[in-house]
């Protein structure tokens, strides 16, 4: 259905600029755009797989997306994007619907403005998770993965379904809400991180996903403060186990403050998991995963920047070093955590184009994707480096 | 000899007066705001106001990112970098919740875009300003 909604929009926005006269265009007064990016980077880790065989250096990092979007009017707006995502054994590029929505302000005045949007929407989610797949907004080559996993990126990555959107000025104080209802495209990489990929996983959402976002802004984003959640359940089924639910409450809290060329990024993850029925063999692994990172960024020159970052995660916050896990679960310690220090440098000459260059050392294994590693085989102190080359127009 | 550097003296100056030169908010003459707070004016120029409180549409106009004009609007009228605005833009670009604003590539073509465009708001130097668009101040 979605996938139709799509291509009409494309077809019918096609149609109309094939229709019209190079004069006639410019009624469009730029209420139609067209927009999209191109972004390849390459890995090189010492030991390890991440996003593709990294080890021998890996290329396998690849992100295309074009969209489409028409203003009807102030108040209504359509657009949609077709997002291709190649990331190692992740994810294989095949193109899928990254949003297809329409988007209605109810009402607006000088401060206020409540909307709805219906559709394939792209969940707010912590500052980064709306445009987690575009090289331009992200804070690095990679997301943290403390807080956004690749592993299991379609848990909160769009819902079907409606969103309200509610914001108010009062001076220099912005307050935004976000509330989100609709059903997640559950994926294999969700499957296989939330059960052990030899149990053959298949899983289904029980309901819809639940969530959204209170965000506040003080100066036109000096400072910004936001409170994120989500909560769903996976109704799972798998070759060895009785049927069982997988209920995921998905919190992060995010700070920031910038200040001239500086900026100062911290969110913190909190996530507990309760597994429910699989005839009670699964709530050893109840637990409550924890992350956070903090990001100090430095605009050297208008076109410069530099950036480190320290992250860490954890399968049980009450088990740091992963040892009770390891004892109750099977696979070692270090896959039971990670804590990495990254150094990076952005170079952009040009508005479309940017180049980054990062180093990380890493302790740990735990946001390496089980479709990628077994988990016995991973070693715990490893490096990675990466490359990454993006245009967007 | 002394005038030669006397006039250099002077265009020294006088380059050192332009680029120090205000940068002004201007709009389209049909649009009857007086005056706009900072907050509305960021929030017309991150994309996310999009109209006038008559229900007009607001059409947006901004040079290249590396002019010389667009930095000293971005910091002095806005107080944010370039790339700062930018990476605003494409937040809501690639997010579907908002569209860029219109590029044009010197201030002859800003003035006219925005003379010809009911709605439009921008910007120019002072020497650019004439009687075909509206200057407007920020409270």
């Amino acid at each position: 259905m979605n996938k139709w909604l799509t291509l009409s929009l494309l077809g019918h926005a096609w149609l109309s600029v094939e229709a019209v006269t190079a004069a006639e265009l410019d009624m469009f007064e730029g209420m139609f755009q067209v927009h999209g990016f191109l972004t390849q980077a390459y890995i090189k880790t010492t030991d390890n797989h991440f996003f593709g065989d990294s080890e021998d250096g890996s290329l396998d990092f690849r992100e295309l997306g074009i969209n489409a979007s028409y203003r009807f009017s102030p108040r209504v707006m359509a657009s949609a994007q077709l997002l291709s995502r190649r990331a190692g054994e992740m994810y294989d590029g095949s193109p899928d619907l990254d949003f297809a929505q329409l988007e209605y302000t109810a009402h607006t005045d000088e401060d206020d403005r409540i909307g709805l949007i219906i559709g394939r929407s792209k969940n707010s989610f912590g500052f980064y998770n709306d445009t987690r797949d575009v090289a331009a907004t992200r804070p690095g080559i990679f997301m943290p993965q403390a807080i956004y996993w690749d592993r299991v990126r379609n848990m909160v990555l769009s819902s079907d379904g409606g969103q309200l959107h509610a914001e108010r000025q009062h001076d220099s104080h912005l307050f935004e809400l976000r509330l989100i209802g609709g059903k997640t495209p559950i994926d294999e990489n969700v499957e296989n991180s939330y059960l052990n990929p030899a149990f053959n996983p298949k899983m289904e959402q029980d309901g819809i996903t639940l969530g959204g976002r209170l965000l506040y802004e003080w100066d036109g984003g000096r400072f910004r403060l936001a409170l994120s959640g989500a909560f769903l359940t996976l109704d799972a089924e798998t070759s060895l186990l009785p049927d069982g639910e997988i209920d995921i409450d998905y919190r992060v809290l995010s700070a920031q403050y910038n200040n001239g060329p500086w900026s100062l990024t911290l969110e913190y993850m909190d996530q507990p998991i309760d597994y429910k029925g699989f005839s009670g063999q699964l709530d050893v692994a109840d637990t409550t995963v924890d992350g956070y990172y903090l990001q100090g960024n430095y605009r050297l020159h208008e076109d410069w920047e530099l950036f480190t970052r320290y992250e860490e995660s954890h399968y049980d916050k009450n088990d740091k070093n992963g040892s009770e896990s390891s004892a109750k679960l099977g696979p070692p310690a270090h896959t039971f955590f990670s804590e990495l220090w990254t150094l990076g440098v952005l170079w952009e000459p040009t508005e479309q184009l940017m180049f980054r260059a990062e180093f990380s050392n890493i302790d740990g294994t735990i946001f390496l994707s089980n479709l990628e590693n077994n988990p016995g085989d991973t070693r715990r102190d490893w490096n990675l480096f990466s490359l990454l080359v993006s245009y967007s127009f | 000899m002394k005038t030669a550097y006397f006039a250099f003296a002077l265009g020294f100056l006088l380059c050192f007066c332009e680029a120090a030169h205000s940068v002004d908010l201007v709009i389209n003459l049909d649009v009857s705001q007086q005056r706009l707070s900072r907050h509305t004016v960021r929030s017309i120029f991150s994309m996310r106001t999009t109209q006038w409180p008559d229900g007009k549409p607001i059409h947006v106009f901004v040079m290249g990112d590396k002019s010389d004009l667009h930095k000293e609007f971005s910091k002095q009228l806005l107080g944010l970098f370039p790339h700062q605005l930018r990476r605003a833009w494409n937040r809501q670009i690639y997010s579907g919740m908002g569209q860029a604003p219109i590029r044009v590539d010197s201030e002859n073509e800003m003035r006219e875009q925005i003379a010809n465009t009911p709605g439009a708001i921008g910007y120019l130097s002072e020497a650019f300003t004439n009687e075909h668009v509206r200057r407007i101040s920020i409270e």
